[in-house]
């Protein structure tokens, strides 16, 4: 069977952005009506849906015939940055960035995995930055949800108007 | 908990706007795969999830409106 590599693109591409949409509404439903809620459930589901959608799709097409390549994967071939000579010196201290900075880590990773592979394509960009998006939004929902329920924990939060 | 009327309506909207983007993902799921591949009936059950979020999110945005009266008041 054929697949088009641009079909799969195409998928690769919409689901991604959906996913990303598709979680922030899941925190802004869950934020307003909390966790437990019918509409924050069907909001999840849709999102996780999409996710499993699209972890499929990237099974498929990572295992699709050597004997598709056509122009597309030349494009992409085009597309890919190599590093020859990994950068010795910290992307967070020539930035001044702290170390536990979110772009510190991703730029970390995203070093290594080069370094692994031997390149950096934009697609593997966009889905460790969308892997650090979803981290973070999942580590805001927890956090919220944490503060709600325990505010006593959280006083200078809880008290904003408290004077010391 | 308080909802105020309306506070659904950008939600609801970006949920559509999800909903539309997403419509075309079973079409060509169908076209690479077939009708029965597992994939394409996946691509189905995806879109029919956020088809459910959409309607309920604007069933539940038209119960919070408040009802419409007319509030002519005579000036003289």
């Amino acid at each position: 069977m054929y697949i088009p590599e641009a079909d799969f693109e195409y998928l690769i591409r919409t689901l991604s952005d959906a996913r990303s949409r598709a979680t922030e509404l899941a925190v802004s439903i869950g934020s307003r009506l909390g966790t437990e809620h019918r509409l924050t459930e069907l909001a999840s589901t849709a999102a996780s849906n999409i996710e499993n959608m699209l972890r499929d799709i990237r099974t498929a097409a990572a295992e699709k015939p050597e004997s598709a390549i056509g122009l597309a994967d030349l494009q992409h071939a085009v597309q890919e940055i190599h590093f020859p000579v990994p950068p010795t010196a910290s992307f967070a201290a020539a930035a001044g960035l702290d170390t536990e900075h979110w772009l510190s880590t991703f730029v970390d990773q995203l070093l290594a995995q080069a370094r692994t592979s031997g390149a950096i394509t934009f697609e593997g960009v966009e889905r460790l930055l969308q892997q650090r998006k979803d981290e973070f939004l999942r580590d805001f929902l927890t956090a919220r949800r944490m503060y709600r329920t325990y505010p006593r924990l959280f006083p200078e939060i809880a008290e904003p108007t408290r004077t010391i | 908990m308080n909802i105020y009327p309306g506070e659904f309506n950008d939600i609801t909207r970006r949920a559509n706007e999800l909903l539309s983007d997403t419509s075309d993902v079973p079409r060509v799921l169908r076209g690479c795969f077939g009708e029965q591949h597992d994939l394409t009936l996946a691509g189905h059950q995806m879109v029919e999830s956020i088809e459910t979020l959409v309607r309920e999110l604007r069933s539940f945005d038209a119960s919070a409106e408040p009802t419409v009266t007319d509030t002519y008041q005579n000036p003289y």
